[in-house]
């Protein structure tokens, strides 16, 4: 009898607590005023992780198929460096020897001058600062328009801001090291590496891009 | 055509209008700096609820604030919320532009057409116009020196009390806007006592002088004490200068050589943009110089106050690039006078057009096509056009998840608080460190701080970057919509 009573007294206390319960709210933090920002220098020139980068397995035989190569841009006319840096060979992203292509998605495209296999992509956009590119898409055609025989390698274009459909690769942050890219077989003659700005500013930024690979016999 | 007077006021309007174009064109294109953002939030606490408290640790003076009310109520904006870019920029816009009239008033001891291409120099300045488009004290402080130079100016040669009842009201106005204000007077009264070694007019020296200093301090203890509201404010405004002094000669993070403020108006080269006021520095040097040899009174004042205050700006190892603004009237003066000597009008013509059109491509560069560039000397520290994509994140996060959380977890986020300003009350909270509860609809973390929220998150993110400025990245937690 008493335990019956008890029950029913908690059942009606929880029943109670039930009604009257309203969602726990928590003050949220504000924000606190601070004085000018220190100017930081966050070089990103040392290694982001320890130990070696993995390394990519290529066929023997395969080159750099870029190096010296034409390249042509949606920004023909850059302000700052040029087209031609980014297949000089010189990556080492000091004042000089990258270009700087304007706001809005930019694209850069190498003619590797026939057909070819490509093993590997690797870009180096901007590496004297720690940023990111976003919209990073890379693809592979035998078309110099890209409206056809298109195979994308690489795109990070969550969102599909630059109309070249939605990626699901994950942004990175430029270094020293560049991103290597596996080329998945991708077969044609250009190469086209598109980027909507960049955490620091709203520009595109190219020191160097390597194709390795073999050209179609 | 037109009347001599007409001939005289219509070059002036037009040197306004350029000003004010300068200075008022597209003031929202621009992300708005860690300094401007903190500044915004407590003017959008003042226009929303009348409360503002000086703050002497980490904040200048009143009248920023003060001065953004009116545009406000005018612009109808009477909340944070509503509060816009433009609305606050248009306060030293304002004042900028005015600035440069009051530098032909006060140059008019050169004659009209050297006081005109002052002005006219001011007015195109680069670092003048880029600090008129930016919401700090500065610009201000410039303005009311110059129209405290133009009281005195005037109650020193003809002692009429409104003179120094003006001369009175701008310097307490300037006390008013930064601590550092003295500094300049200072400078001002050395070179002119130095230079003219002339007394005053006014035949009361002793009425007039407390009717100057009276002025000034209560124009300075009304705007201190918020209006009466705040009396610690007064107490604050003194307190002020321990961390003023703190800040100059501690470590400030904002070091810098002695000839810093040098480099500014002459030469430098940044990633492949050159920034340089080479004709402007030149023809300043040489007024400095033809003021020495040909005894020009004023030319020499502003000789010596120019100097003055470089050393006095460069001795500190602080230097933020900002107070180069207080250098552009004096060289401006310099150059004009240089500039005047040219006795071949045709040759004159030519010069002052080129050293016009010089300054106008650089204040193009600087103010206009690269204004938040890491690279612009002027953009110092400033926040990355990237920053404007957070109120997009954090309404698509709310839309998709209304009763969630904005956690903003960084040892640095400012502007991210002007830019979440409009969302709901109580759903965006701040942090230095990560809480024990990470999770939300959007997660905003440095990039120091991202391995720690990452290892406290529940369930999936998808993770993307968000650059607070250059060097300073944030990673965006979003959770990961569930599978179809």
């Amino acid at each position: 009898m008493n335990r019956s009573l008890l029950l029913a007294l908690l059942a009606l206390t929880g029943a109670a607590q039930a009604a009257d319960s309203v969602p726990l709210q928590i003050e949220l933090p504000k924000p606190l005023f601070a004085g000018t920002p220190r100017p930081i220098s966050l070089p990103n020139l040392e290694k982001p992780r320890t130990g070696k980068r993995p390394d990519l397995m290529v066929a023997a035989g395969t080159v750099n198929l870029s190096k010296g190569k034409t390249v042509t841009s949606s920004d023909s006319l850059p302000v700052i460096g040029e087209l031609t840096f980014i297949t000089d060979g010189d990556k080492s992203g000091t004042d000089g020897t990258y270009v700087e292509l304007g706001p809005t998605p930019q694209w850069i495209q190498i003619d590797l001058g026939a057909p070819a296999k490509v093993a590997a992509v690797a870009i180096w956009h901007f590496h004297s600062q720690a940023r990111v590119y976003h919209d990073v898409v890379v693809q592979v055609s035998d078309d110099a328009t890209f409206k056809t025989g298109v195979t994308t390698i690489f795109n990070n274009d969550d969102d599909d801001s630059s109309k070249l459909g939605k990626g699901k690769d994950q942004a990175y942050i430029e270094n020293y090291e560049g991103k290597l890219l596996e080329g998945k077989g991708a077969t044609g003659r250009y190469v086209r590496l598109s980027s909507n700005g960049n955490t620091s500013d709203e520009l595109n930024h190219y020191c160097e891009v390597e194709v390795h690979g073999s050209l179609v016999k | 055509m037109f009347a001599p007077a007409l001939r005289r006021w219509i070059p002036l309007a037009l040197l306004f209008l350029l000003a004010l174009g300068l200075r008022t064109y597209e003031l929202d294109r621009r992300p708005l700096h860690a300094d401007e953002a903190n500044q915004a939030v407590k003017t959008g606490e003042l226009v929303e609820h009348g409360r503002y408290a000086f703050d002497p640790r980490d904040h200048h003076g009143p009248t920023l604030y003060y001065a953004a009310l009116p545009l406000a109520w005018l612009r109808g904006e009477t909340t944070l919320a509503a509060l816009s870019e433009t609305t606050i920029r248009l306060v030293p816009a304002l004042a900028g532009t005015c600035g440069v009239l009051l530098l032909f008033f006060f140059a008019r001891p050169l004659g009209f057409g050297s006081a005109f291409l002052a002005a006219a120099l001011m007015a195109v300045a680069p670092a003048s116009v880029y600090y008129s488009r930016y919401f700090i004290q500065e610009t201000l402080l410039v303005t009311f020196a110059l129209a405290a130079a133009l009281a005195t100016q005037r109650w020193w040669q003809n002692a009429r009390p409104a003179w120094a009842l003006a001369a009175g009201a701008a310097l307490g106005l300037m006390q008013a806007t930064k601590a550092s204000a003295p500094v300049l007077v200072v400078c001002a009264l050395a070179a002119g006592l130095l230079v003219t070694r002339r007394r005053p007019a006014s035949p009361r020296l002793g009425r007039d002088l407390a009717l100057i200093f009276g002025t000034a301090l209560g124009v300075a203890a009304l705007f201190y004490s918020s209006f009466g509201t705040h009396a610690a404010g007064l107490r604050d405004a003194v307190a002020t200068y321990t961390f003023t002094s703190e800040r100059a000669t501690g470590e400030s993070g904002h070091e810098k050589p002695w000839w810093y403020y040098a480099t500014l108006f002459i030469w430098e080269k940044n990633g492949g943009l050159v920034f340089q006021q080479l004709a402007f520095s030149t023809l300043a040097l040489t007024g400095a110089l033809l003021a020495y040899v040909t005894r020009q009174k004023f030319l020499g004042i502003a000789a010596v106050y120019t100097l003055l205050v470089f050393i006095a700006l460069s001795l500190p190892p602080y230097k933020t690039p900002w107070h180069a603004v207080h250098l552009v009237p004096g060289l401006a003066v310099l150059a004009a006078g240089t500039l005047a000597l040219i006795r071949w009008r045709t040759l004159a013509v030519i010069a002052t057009a080129s050293l016009l059109f010089l300054q106008l491509t650089q204040t193009q560069l600087v103010a206009f096509l690269r204004a938040a560039d890491a690279r612009n000397p002027y953009a110092y520290v400033h926040s990355s056009p990237d920053v404007l994509k957070i109120r997009a994140l954090a309404t698509a996060a709310l839309t998709v998840r209304p009763a969630g959380t904005i956690r903003i977890i960084s040892e640095e986020y400012w502007p991210i608080p002007w830019y979440l300003r409009a969302l709901p009350e109580g759903c965006v909270g701040y942090w230095a460190r990560p809480p024990a509860d990470c999770d939300g609809a959007l997660i905003v973390a440095s990039a120091a701080q991202a391995p720690a929220v990452r290892s406290r998150l529940h369930g999936d993110y998808r993770e993307t970057f968000l650059g607070l400025r250059p060097g300073f990245l944030c990673v965006v937690f979003t959770p990961a919509p569930p599978a179809p």
